[in-house]
């Protein structure tokens, strides 16, 4: 098949999809959910396709044209986009399966299905976008999905509180971005990404280093929000109202991915731009140690994974910003898929014992789930940074990347957080294969087939990936670098010294089953208490908004439209109080009359 | 027949064989009002198909001389922005008919009024001259006022005469402002396209645009005097808020781009920084009070101020430059996208308004469970009204957002930043009303969701919208030339 019709399919089929199932197979979920899986096996089959025929020219058509902007649709087919559709449409794929047995029994299940159709087709046609504001709709789009997963269990005052937050925080990332790209539309008229990035001629070419730094740091504040960097970062722990298979979708390849994917798009522009990329990379960095700490002390098992996402995607910023596409690419890639796998696993055990608490999952005899265990462990244990399991490597990549480039102050940093990760993730582990007690009796469901297939094709994945870093550097046109021994020794330390800690608090017999952290209170307390931004936020900018819309509604109601409701009503009142005038009373009249009368013709006299 | 005349006595006819018809025949009536409805919808296409944008300019015309000794003639004409509006104009007046299928109150009456309203909005769009531009502005808006009284709900005595005192004081501007130029040009007359040639005095023109602007733009909600609308689209019954925010509050801005700055350019660009001000802060203003606002109605209606301010903002853009295409174009695309968008706002919360007696928002909660197609046309009509791409809205506020930037870029930044206030207050509505525990109080509204024919005029309403969203190029194709020759007049 030629081009053209693969990326039609890929990109389409999950559109037909939706439209199909939301308009037509309300009253049949059961139809409605086979459809989108076949449209997510067609929309995988053809990426694939793509990848297999390798990279192309991008493929343009005019949208449409005003004044002097022109704006192109199209399709970008190089090796960044090719392999993270594959990505994208795998993990859906995956998680699709999955849903079909964890959202069995929900009434709304036309409706789940098609939004995760929905969901997919932006999340694609964002990842082969090749116009820039091409790219920014589907962003949009991909926020506007999410906003609908979230929020699926709209009747839970939480989950509708958590949908609006997602989308209202993204928004304000969104402001810097639109901002960012219309900067960019002013510039140069346009709006085609490889034209964008050409080293020749491209934008960096054209306009001052200070701009430059500006239109990339108003980009990144829309990068801040989709991946959940501080300081826009609250919505995302809070996103975990949704039912688990989306927060697994969300938070592996697609919404959180999307912040990151477009930092990878536009990589050469944030090289260009020096100091944009330094503070961006303290942000990340910032970012990661602050997410740990937080995922440390977190009894609620998504809240964990949802914290542990937060610091990963500043790891793979943190790649980004000092220079690694690769490293970028490939943390993006492995994280996708042992987050998915971890998600999953936590979806096993929330369907089956209906806690999100570790301990209490624990308690009532997690580990003999077979599927979810191994599953835990292996993810786990990836996203510690195991070797030889995916995560080891790819997060291998962003430490040669730092101490290549002399960030030692953000080495220290991530070496932080990658000890953390190891720390609560284990702790994580321990918590649930671990437990102080078992209640005897288990009253968990079994784990469904098609639960567990994805969950052990991730497993696999999550094992296998990392061996292949040297395709995917191929697959972007660079070469791997290899790796010095002497700074494996550092990362592989820090990891095992994670699980050590954690081991000693939570995973021998006897084990005090409370954090070292616990020993030091005031941190303690931030911690648990998430460093307060939210609390921070309630008092700054919520009540500020509050303020200004109660002070501008009193103005509306009593100056403004209260003067002209009074004006109005002086002039009936004056109306009122000359109709008495008119009274119909023959006397009245003549007496006035003789009145005036008598004043003119004393004014005449006396003249 | 010529397309315009057509287009125009369709209403017209139908004005009259509702005036003939018996009171009791309510089916038959509501059924010629929608056969006319779909008539002009089709008529209206043509003229879309027929309009040739390679060439531009106004197109179909027609003229009939009237009173030869001032200077009246009946002249008919539309260039790409006519064109669209007309459209637009014909899809409310279609949608609006349907949405109040169900009416049972002096049905007659009611569409009769309607039909009305629908000519003079039809006659403005397509007037080429100033005589009967006034006249059929004036036939659009008496209408408002039974309408309102009659069929309204809650305060409507009052929202009614507000509405009508404030319109006729824009008129009381307008109409000096009118004479005032058919004197000052002495051409003996009415012409627009003869006058549009003739050079006014720099003094003159400066003295007598803000009669213009400030006249019509009352009827576009333009800030500190769009009080009557939102208190006149609460009151109002759906299909008449549906026109008149569709619609109706279009032909203000059409008024001051079709009178005011065409005639009066030099005017325009010397008031335009002051009006930029005026629009942002009614941008904002708008969306600040609707945050507060109890009342559904009363959420869109301070949703119009604000995204009629985007509409002004780009008229008053491009008179200033530099990106004059750029802020033309979105402030005609942003008329007709918030045309449709408010219609469909109108028409669902009219629905919800119908079947459950309220229109406080607190009184609802969890109705998406309740009423889910009902709340989900409202969810797409929230989205769009929040920028949101893939609907209409979200190219004309590119394109006037693009131009503020350039020309006052603080101006620009604090617009965009309105993208999330729009946000807040839609999202405000539906955890309110739509999301959390469902009421058991509505319980009842579950068996009297949309269905069937409710779901058509919502359907198509929708279907524009996307279709907008989707491919811009239908509408950006077409004005794109009568923008440029606009802007090249001066």
């Amino acid at each position: 098949m030629d081009t053209l019709t693969l990326i039609l399919l890929t990109t389409i089929s999950p559109l037909a999809c939706f439209i199909i199932a939301i308009i037509f197979l309300v009253q049949q979920p059961r139809a409605a959910q086979g459809l989108v899986l076949c449209g997510s096996a067609v929309s995988l089959l053809s990426a694939i396709g793509l990848l297999a025929q390798g990279p192309v020219e991008p493929l343009r058509f005019l949208w449409f044209q005003s004044g002097a902007i022109q704006l192109q649709f199209g399709f970008i087919l190089d090796g960044a986009s090719l392999m993270f559709g594959v990505v994208v449409a795998f993990i859906t794929a995956c998680i699709m399966l999955y849903s079909t047995g964890y959202m069995a029994h929900d009434p709304g299940k036309t409706r789940y299905f098609a939004m995760l159709s929905f969901f997919a087709w932006s999340m694609l046609s964002f990842v082969y976008a090749v116009d820039l504001l091409q790219s920014f709709i589907f962003w949009e789009l991909v926020g506007l999905s999410s906003f609908f997963l979230i929020g699926f269990w709209f009747e839970k005052p939480e989950a509708a509180g958590a949908a609006r937050k997602a989308f209202l925080m993204t928004r304000v990332g969104d402001v810097g971005l639109f901002i960012g790209i219309l900067l960019i539309l002013q510039l140069v008229s346009n709006f085609d990404i490889p034209t964008l990035l050409d080293p020749q001629t491209g934008l960096s070419t054209q306009i001052s280093p200070g701009l430059l730094n500006a239109i990339t740091l108003l980009i990144f504040i829309g990068i801040m929000g989709k991946s959940a960097q501080f300081p826009l970062h609250t919505w995302l722990p809070d996103a975990m109202e949704g039912p688990t298979p989306v927060s697994a979708l969300l938070h592996s390849a697609t919404m959180v991915a999307a912040g990151v994917f477009l930092m990878i798009r536009l990589h050469p522009l944030f090289m260009a731009a020096q100091d944009t990329a330094l503070i961006v990379l303290s942000i990340a960095t910032f970012t990661a140690i602050l997410s740990s700490t937080i995922a440390m002390v977190d009894t609620d098992i998504k809240k964990v994974l949802a914290y542990s996402s937060i610091s990963q995607l500043g790891f793979m910023i943190m790649a980004l910003a000092a220079g690694s596409l690769f490293a970028g690419v490939f943390h993006l890639i492995t994280h996708a898929i042992f987050k998915a796998l971890l998600f999953l696993c936590a979806g096993i055990y929330i369907h089956a014992y209906h806690t999100n608490s570790m301990a209490e999952i624990g308690r009532s005899g997690g580990r003999r789930l077979k599927a979810a265990t191994l599953g835990l462990l292996i993810g786990g244990a990836a996203l510690s940074g195991v070797p030889p399991l995916a995560g080891f490597w790819s997060k291998e990549e962003i430490f040669a990347q730092l101490g290549h480039n002399g960030f030692n102050i953000y080495m220290t940093g991530a070496f932080l957080a990658a000890f953390l990760t190891a720390y609560y993730t284990f702790r994580m582990i321990f918590l649930i294969t671990k437990p102080d007690h078992t209640s005897e009796s288990d009253h968990s469901h079994p784990e469904p087939m098609n639960m567990q297939a994805p969950v052990l094709l991730l497993t696999l994945g999550a094992i296998l990936l990392g061996f292949f870093g040297t395709n995917i550097a191929n697959g972007l046109g660079l070469t791997a670098q290899h790796h010095s021994l002497l700074l494996m020794i550092p990362t592989v330390g820090v990891v095992i010294l994670g699980i050590l800690i954690a081991y000693l608090d939570y995973g021998r017999n006897n084990a005090p089953r409370t954090g070292f952290i616990g020993k030091i209170a005031p941190l303690n307390t931030l911690f648990t208490n998430k460093w307060y931004i939210d609390e921070v936020y309630r008092i700054t900018i919520v009540a500020i908004t509050h303020a200004l819309s109660r002070i501008l509604h009193w103005t509306e109601n009593h100056i403004l439209d209260g003067n002209y409701d009074r004006f109005g009503l002086g002039i009936l009142r004056t109306g009122a109080k000359s109709t008495r005038v008119q009274s119909g009373w023959m006397q009245l009249y003549l007496g006035w009359a003789i009145i005036l009368l008598a004043v003119v013709a004393l004014y005449l006299g006396l003249r | 027949m010529p397309l315009l005349s057509s287009i125009l006595l369709t209403p017209a006819i139908t004005l009259i064989i509702l005036l003939l018809m018996p009171q009791k025949a309510v089916r038959g009536i509501r059924l010629i009002c929608a056969f006319s409805g779909l008539l002009t919808c089709l008529l209206s296409l043509q003229l879309w198909m027929g309009y040739d944008p390679t060439t531009g300019g106004i197109q179909f015309e027609e003229i009939i001389p009237w009173v030869a000794a001032i200077g009246i003639s009946y002249h008919l004409g539309v260039d790409g922005f006519g064109v669209i509006l007309v459209m637009l104009n014909a899809i409310v007046y279609f949608t609006g008919v349907l949405t109040m299928w169900d009416l049972e109150d002096r049905v007659k009456e009611y569409f009769a009024f309607m039909v009305l309203l629908v000519i003079g909005v039809f006659g403005v769009f397509m007037s080429l001259d100033l005589f009967f531009f006034f006249f059929f502005y004036e036939i659009a808006v008496v209408p408002m006022y039974p309408l309102i009284l009659i069929w309204g709900s809650g305060n409507r005595a009052y929202a009614g005469m507000k509405l009508m005192l404030f319109l006729l004081a824009g008129s009381a501007l307008l109409f000096p402002g009118l004479l005032a130029i058919y004197h000052h040009a002495g051409l003996n007359t009415f012409d627009l396209i003869a006058l549009s040639a003739h050079t006014f005095d720099p003094q003159f023109q400066i003295f007598v645009y803000p009669f213009l602007y400030i006249g019509f733009g009352v009827l576009a909600g333009l800030f500190p005097f769009h009080g009557w609308s939102p208190t006149g689209h609460v009151a109002a019954p759906s299909a008449v808020s549906m026109l008149h925010a569709g619609v109706l509050m279009k032909l203000g801005a059409f008024g001051i781009l079709t009178v005011g700055i065409r005639l009066l350019p030099e005017g325009a660009a010397y008031w335009a920084p002051t009006f930029v001000v005026l629009a942002v802060i009614g941008i904002i203003y708008g969306a600040f009070v609707a945050m507060r606002q109890t009342d559904f109605k009363f959420v869109i209606g301070f949703s119009s101020v604000s995204h009629m301010g985007i509409v002004l903002l780009g008229l008053n853009l491009a008179i200033l430059g530099p990106v004059v295409i750029d802020a033309l174009n979105g402030a005609v695309f942003q008329m007709f996208a918030h045309g449709i968008m408010t219609a469909l706002f109108f028409s669902t919360a009219g629905y919800i308004y119908d079947k459950s007696h309220s229109k406080t928002i607190g009184d609802f909660g969890g109705l998406g469970k309740q009423m889910p197609r009902a709340v989900s046309i409202f969810i797409v009509a929230g989205l769009c009204g929040a920028g949101l791409p893939g609907l209409a809205s979200f190219w004309a506020e590119l394109l006037v957002f693009l131009a503020a930037l350039k020309t006052y870029p603080i101006a620009g930044v604090i617009v965009i930043l309105g993208l999330v206030l729009t946000a807040v207050y839609i999202l405000r509505v539906f955890n309110l009303a739509f999301f959390g525990a469902p009421n058991p109080k509505w319980e009842n509204l579950k068996a009297q969701d949309m269905s069937g024919l409710h779901l058509i005029p919502r359907a198509i309403l929708i279907a524009v919208l996307v279709i907008f969203g989707f491919v811009p190029r239908l509408m950006l194709d077409l004005i794109n030339s009568t923008t440029v020759a606009f802007l090249g007049n001066f």
